[in-house]
């Protein structure tokens, strides 16, 4: 017993010594993300966007004359030690501005803390527009609300593709996918639109027979499928649908942004659309999006995974450029200049904060997947947004 | 559609996710019937068994070769995970037992994390796993019959050897009864091994038609299956091959039936459902569906 | 009597020092320490519950953390600001719609509302025993998280439920934390406590002398849940913003770690386990960030932290498959005295 108390006492010395400070002269953002657990395959990506953008920033002197250095912790997708690495930022390694995740619970577990500490947290990946009214002040967003690129959605439907039934497939496991599909239903009806049958399955589910043999009895077909989905579950989605022989067009939003779609659902992905940041194409994006998949292709030997990279990235061009317009790493000046941000071009769309607003105005781009090819069908700002 | 055929097609669907639960519960059910070690991490040997395809088939290995390889590399990585983790601590409490395969679970699905990162990959299918034969107005996708009859093949070889094998005779003879088996000459860490390559060759297959249907693999891609099997081999009874097999094809069926046949409104209730069957089933028969009244069988 | 004397006066040192220990962490550690302080009292709660049902009875529960989240829910529920109310949870029952609870009675009520959950699936439960109990209590896990995630009126389904308020203090949780291992303490070497281990150790013995085994159980199963629906209560106030997926798997994994670490049924084993495993996690989880010794460099691996804790618990069963104590409890006057072989 003597031997496990002085073992136990040798692990609490290290752990002492272990939580030491560090200091240095570089401009210090706080990075957190879930690169394991759960969410790690939709952290992962942003993860790495946003390495890329400071590694290219740097090269170019950096900012302020000052290099930028991402501190960065695993969240394990478990909102205590999210807390805890939150902790840490701020007090050991002392930054000017946090940024990081995807999904609003894993927001939420660290922003607060960010903001105790006057703090900015942008949030690269979380879309509900709800989420900045929690941490007033202190909680951006640097993508667009799902209630904006719902009812672009909806709109595109009603009014291009002449659909004026759906069916709609929700995924009831996360907070993107449920406020996706409540914001496309409000606005699809609010137009004239009906949905005829509402389905659900749960994250992870494989096997969508039951759902697609439902969908197939109805009488009449559906004009278009909304599938609201995230990046991991839509391929196997679109791949069920087709090979069940329903061919009808299925609508979604920038979770559909992955090469995985077209990947797993090969032919199938045809006559998919879905709302989203950007064009990601290598041969048919804006110059901007070229140039970031080719240096993402060079740096992690593949393409960008999905949609949040881009994000990822251009969160670190956004806060760069908000401490390049403050001229100051203070984190007071940084927040001050972040709501001023004006048509800073980014490879998800260019941002803009109205005076007040935590959310930026992004216009939201249509994609359209035929003959086995992305194409931009158009790129939109919805006339009415459903209120969040 | 009719309703005849809505019901036929509902039938097929349910027959066919039923026969990858049977086949993942069989590795399930052996392993308890004789160590009494409900064994988690026998999920993650589907992920083992599907990443080796995917990597082999990237590599430019033909399909048929990358999936045996597959199931090859499952078959390895259930008799390590035996000889590394489960072999030491034989005789522990249950719930060290349980907590260990807990441990070898979080133990492979971050070493693929860190070895393939956390993002999912397609799985490549080739076209005649892909395509959808057509009868009337029913439509069946190529996948769905090969998991069928490549299941009834294994139950078929499966049976042979557990009533004609040395090796498999003394495996239901270990499952009766552990010390006996020992005292009456039996080899068990024989027995254990072979319980345990035959689980994992079936979690192997299962990984590769699972990949198939999905269309795509990730790190963490075995906690549901496994999830679903366990449920299963606890519908049919724990600890037996048969009832295993028969308590796939029963969630296969609830699964379907209460998604089809559910309201709206009460179809996310899916899962608490087939949980609060389990429930009863452990309460009111013990044993399983199948199994006799009597008390503590396995 | 002079044993009795010499435990209380332990007893109170130890609650003195440990008192003296977080308010020196308290006010020199920083909020880092302080919430890695926090956390390891709502984990022996958990810990400590959790072994009153598990450890004594014999009974394994996987389905703790299910009261864990009916705690938490009650509890932010019932203390939910009524301005949120309004906006988060519109569809809300009007008797709950116009509350508005103080810290202590809503942890209290959630603690409750956890020990009736438990005495309802209890009463049916109990009857079953070694791993068919796991796999029961394991079914109303997956049972709780479906209807947390679809029963959106009362807990906003898989969206995050937010906004409760921020209560929980190193004080407060280290008070219930004292209390609940003193209550356990006193049930474990009462003549209940007798009786339980009992019943643990030889059912069949334990019931020809009359012990009601089937009552004892499912005492000890609804004084278990009661303190954990707490200890989420506790969380919820701490963390204040989750959804339903905190209370899944790998929470139930981590709960259970820390109490096979320490010893199925040893209280000491669970204070020394919670603490253990927290330093041991906190340590890798900085360590994974990567880090240099000299010219030697280790770059960042995320997930390392997790793969070689599995390893450790690997081989920690295989050395010592009865964890740090077994059944037996740490004696600080053994310690100092010449040691003995103490087995455990």
């Amino acid at each position: 017993m003597k031997k496990t108390v002085l073992f136990l006492a040798a692990i609490l010395v290290i752990f002492l010594v272990s939580c030491g400070g560090s200091g240095s002269k570089n401009i210090k953002l706080g990075m957190l993300y879930n690169m394991t657990g759960s969410q790690a395959s939709l952290d992962g990506p942003s993860s790495n966007g946003a390495k890329l953008a400071a590694k290219e920033i740097n090269a170019a002197g950096g900012v302020l004359g000052k290099q930028l250095e991402l501190v960065s912790y695993d969240g394990k997708s478990d909102a205590e030690t999210i807390g805890k690495a939150a902790a840490q930022l701020v007090e050991k390694d002392k930054v000017v501005a946090m940024f990081g995740f995807s999904d609003s619970d894993m927001v939420m577990a660290a922003a607060p803390i960010a903001a105790k500490a006057k703090i900015v947290f942008i949030t690269s990946g979380a879309t509900s527009p709800k989420l900045p009214s929690q941490v007033p002040d202190y909680l951006f967003l640097s993508c667009f609300g799902d209630n904006v690129q719902a009812a672009a959605a909806a709109e595109y439907s009603w009014n291009t593709l002449n659909a004026k039934s759906a069916y709609l497939l929700i995924d009831k496991g996360m907070e993107y996918t449920l406020l996706l599909g409540k914001y496309f239903q409000e606005r699809f009806t609010e137009l004239g639109g009906s949905v005829v049958l509402e389905d659900t399955y749960q994250t992870g589910d494989k096997d969508f027979s039951a759902q697609i043999t439902k969908l197939k009895a109805l009488k009449p077909a559906p004009d278009m499928l909304f599938i609201s989905s995230g990046p991991d579950d839509i391929g196997t989605i679109v791949k069920q649908v087709r090979d069940a022989g329903i061919t009808s067009p299925i609508f979604g939003g920038d979770g559909y942004d992955t090469p995985l779609l077209m990947e797993i659902a090969g032919k199938g992905a045809n006559n998919v659309y879905y709302t989203t940041h950007s064009l990601m194409d290598k041969n048919a994006g804006s110059p901007e999006v070229q140039k970031f998949i080719a240096a993402y292709e060079a740096e992690y030997n593949t393409a960008p995974e999905n949609a949040f990279a881009g994000l990822g990235y251009d969160t670190v061009y956004l806060l760069a450029d908000a401490i390049k317009r403050a001229n100051s790493a203070d984190p007071k000046k940084i927040r001050e200049a972040l709501q001023t941000t004006k048509d800073l071009p980014g490879v998800t769309g260019s941002i803009t904060f109205e005076p007040g607003s935590p959310i930026p105005q992004k216009g939201v781009a249509i994609i359209e997947i035929q003959d086995d090819a992305l194409k931009l069908a158009a790129e939109v700002v919805p006339e009415k947004v459903p209120a969040p | 559609m009719s309703a005849g055929e809505y019901i036929s097609q509902q039938i097929i669907n349910a027959i066919s996710i039923g026969s990858l639960y049977a086949l993942m519960a069989i590795g399930l059910s052996m392993v308890f019937g004789i160590l009494r070690l409900i064994n988690f991490a026998h999920g993650d040997l589907i992920m083992v068994g599907s990443y080796t395809t995917v990597l082999l088939l990237s590599g430019g290995i033909p399909f048929v070769w990358a999936s045996l390889a597959g199931i090859a590399a499952s078959t390895i990585m259930g008799l390590l995970m035996e000889r590394l983790a489960y072999r030491p601590i034989r005789g522990a409490p249950d719930v060290a037992m349980l907590l260990t395969s807990f441990a070898v679970t979080i133990f492979l699905e971050n070493l693929a994390i860190i070895l393939f990162k956390a993002t999912s990959r397609a799985f490549p299918v080739p076209p005649v796993l892909n395509t959808v034969v057509s009868f009337g107005n029913l439509q069946i996708a190529s996948l769905n019959i090969i998991s069928i009859l490549l299941t009834i093949i294994l139950l078929i070889l499966l049976t042979l050897f557990v009533t004609k094998t040395e090796t498999g005779i003394s495996m239901r003879a270990a499952s009766q009864d552990l010390v006996a088996a020992r005292l009456m000459g039996i080899n068990v860490n024989r027995v254990i091994a072979a319980a345990f390559a035959i689980g994992s060759f079936m979690a192997g297959v299962v990984g590769i038609l699972w990949s198939a249907k999905v269309g795509k693999i990730d790190p963490l891609m075995g906690f549901n299956p496994v999830l679903k099997a366990f449920v299963a081999s606890v519908i049919g009874g724990l600890g037996s091959i048969p009832s295993a097999v028969l308590g796939g094809y029963v969630l296969g069926a609830l699964e379907i039936l209460l998604q089809g046949l559910l309201p709206a409104n009460v179809v996310p209730f899916r899962d608490a459902l087939v949980f609060l069957i389990l429930i009863l089933l452990l309460l009111f028969r013990p044993n399983g569906i199948l199994g006799s009244t009597e008390k503590e069988k396995i | 009597m002079r044993r009795d004397r010499s435990t209380a006066i332990v007893s109170l040192a130890a609650i003195g020092i440990t008192f003296l220990v977080l308010w020196l962490l308290h006010s020199f550690g920083g909020y880092y320490i302080e919430r890695i302080v926090i956390g390891i009292g709502i984990n022996l709660i958990l810990v400590i519950s959790l072994n009153l049902a598990n450890g004594f009875t014999g009974l394994f529960s996987l389905g703790h953390i299910g009261f864990m989240a009916i705690g938490a829910y009650a509890s932010a529920i019932l203390t939910l600001p009524l301005s949120l109310k309004s906006t988060n949870l519109p569809d809300l029952p009007v008797f709950l719609s116009k509350i508005q609870m103080p810290f202590l009675p809503a942890v209290l009520v959630g603690g409750l509302i956890a020990m009736v959950v438990a005495l309802l699936i209890g009463l049916s439960l109990m009857r079953l025993t070694g791993p068919y109990i796991s796999v029961a209590t394991m079914g109303f896990l997956v049972i709780v998280q479906v209807v947390l995630t679809n029963w959106d009126s009362m807990t906003r389904g898989a969206r995050t439920f937010a906004g409760v308020p921020e209560y929980t203090n190193v004080w407060n949780v280290w008070i219930w934390a004292i209390l609940v291992l003193y209550i356990v303490w006193r049930i474990k070497f009462s003549s209940f406590g007798r009786k339980m281990m009992a019943a643990r150790d030889n059912e069949i013995a334990a019931r020809s002398l009359g012990i009601n085994v089937m009552a004892s159980r499912l005492l000890a199963f609804c004084i278990s849940a009661f303190f954990t629906g707490v200890a989420g209560a506790l969380w919820a106030h701490f963390i204040t913003a989750f959804s339903p997926k905190s209370f899944y798997f790998s929470q139930t994994f981590s709960v259970v770690t820390m109490l096979v670490v320490g010893g199925l049924g040893s209280l000491s084993g669970s204070v020394v386990g919670v603490m253990l495993i927290t330093i041991l996690s906190e340590i890798l989880r900085n360590a994974e960030r990567g880090f240099s010794i000299g010219p030697l460099v280790i770059p960042e691996v995320y997930g390392a932290s997790q793969v070689i804790m599995a390893v450790l618990f690997v081989l920690f069963i295989v050395f010592r498959p009865r964890g740090l104590f077994g059944d037996a409890e740490l004696d600080v006057r053994r310690f100092f005295k010449k040691e003995k072989e103490v087995s455990g």
